[in-house]
């Protein structure tokens, strides 16, 4: 991602030295007007110039640790972010201190990372775009220890025929386990109940 | 916190400009009041309120490091909404 702030006469005037600037051209490009600009008395006295920022794309990759990065440094938190491209998306990987906050409760300020930056980089590339925030691998613990939990439960409900229902969960968490039971002919599952109360049920077949 | 708030707010709307956040003293907790533009109040509150509890949260945890409390509200026609 490159950035160009630029002043100018007008907005378009702006924009095209900041679209010069950055040797883009006007539809690859995000524009932003920081100030619309006035034209004062006769045009000179008490006018104000036009201000805009101009963003230019690069690759998702590293838009993304770009952004992530700056969030991290806005919230005052020491840290370095990894990135790694696979057929899932980029996976961007926290490392530093603090990372018990930067995970937060079941994980729930390392979703709010992900839900921001998907936010802000969709807006910038005007499509939805496939990322996941970790940090010090807690996604893959917490995904092993998911995994556990699915089939000790689902051995269960298959050896008593009695159905279980897990703890609520959120939609990645309870996807994780109807991923790894859709294997098993012995049980089936679905979700239940609304909201923040939506819970995994494993039901024998 | 409030330049935290700032940063993010202003990567989200289409009006940059038009984004204002002041930090008023609470009782228990200051308050970050974030004001946009009408047509960028969506944006910002996200489907659910989505976008609004991440920006909660994010400030919370950054907060939490500094032993403060803080909360984020955003600002609709002059009232104060949750997003929830």
């Amino acid at each position: 991602m490159k950035k160009a702030r630029m002043k100018g006469k007008s907005v378009d005037e702006a924009v095209e030295s900041a679209l010069a600037v950055l040797g883009a051209k006007k539809e690859e490009a995000t524009i932003k007007v920081i100030c619309e600009g006035k034209s004062g008395m006769l045009g000179v006295i008490g006018g104000q110039e036009a201000e805009v920022e101009v963003m230019v794309a690069g690759e998702l990759k590293d838009d993304a640790k770009q952004i992530l990065q700056e969030i991290l440094d806005h919230m005052k938190f020491l840290s370095m972010v990894e990135t790694n491209e696979s057929e899932d998306g980029v996976k961007l990987n926290i490392k530093g201190e603090d990372m018990g906050r930067i995970i937060g409760k079941e994980g729930a300020t390392l979703m709010s990372l992900e839900i921001l930056l998907r936010a802000m980089l969709g807006r910038m590339k005007n499509e939805s775009v496939r990322i996941s925030v970790d940090a010090g691998e807690y996604k893959d613990k917490r995904k092993t220890a998911l995994e556990r939990l699915a089939c000790d439960a689902a051995d269960e409900v298959s050896k008593t025929g009695i159905e279980k229902a897990l703890p609520p969960m959120n939609p990645a968490d309870r996807r994780i386990i109807h991923m790894v039971l859709k294997e098993r002919k012995d049980v089936s599952t679905i979700s239940r109940g609304e909201g923040r109360d939506r819970r995994l049920v494993i039901n024998p077949q | 916190m409030k330049e935290l708030v700032e940063y993010i707010v202003k990567a989200l709307v289409d009006n940059p400009d038009q984004v204002v956040v002041n930090e008023v003293q609470g009782e228990t907790a200051a308050i970050l009041e974030v004001k946009v533009a009408p047509e960028d109040v969506g944006k910002v509150i996200g489907r659910e309120g989505r976008i609004a509890n991440a920006i909660r949260n994010i400030t919370k945890a950054a907060a939490a490091k500094q032993d403060r409390r803080v909360t984020v509200e955003i600002l609709t026609d002059d009232k104060p909404s949750s997003g929830q």
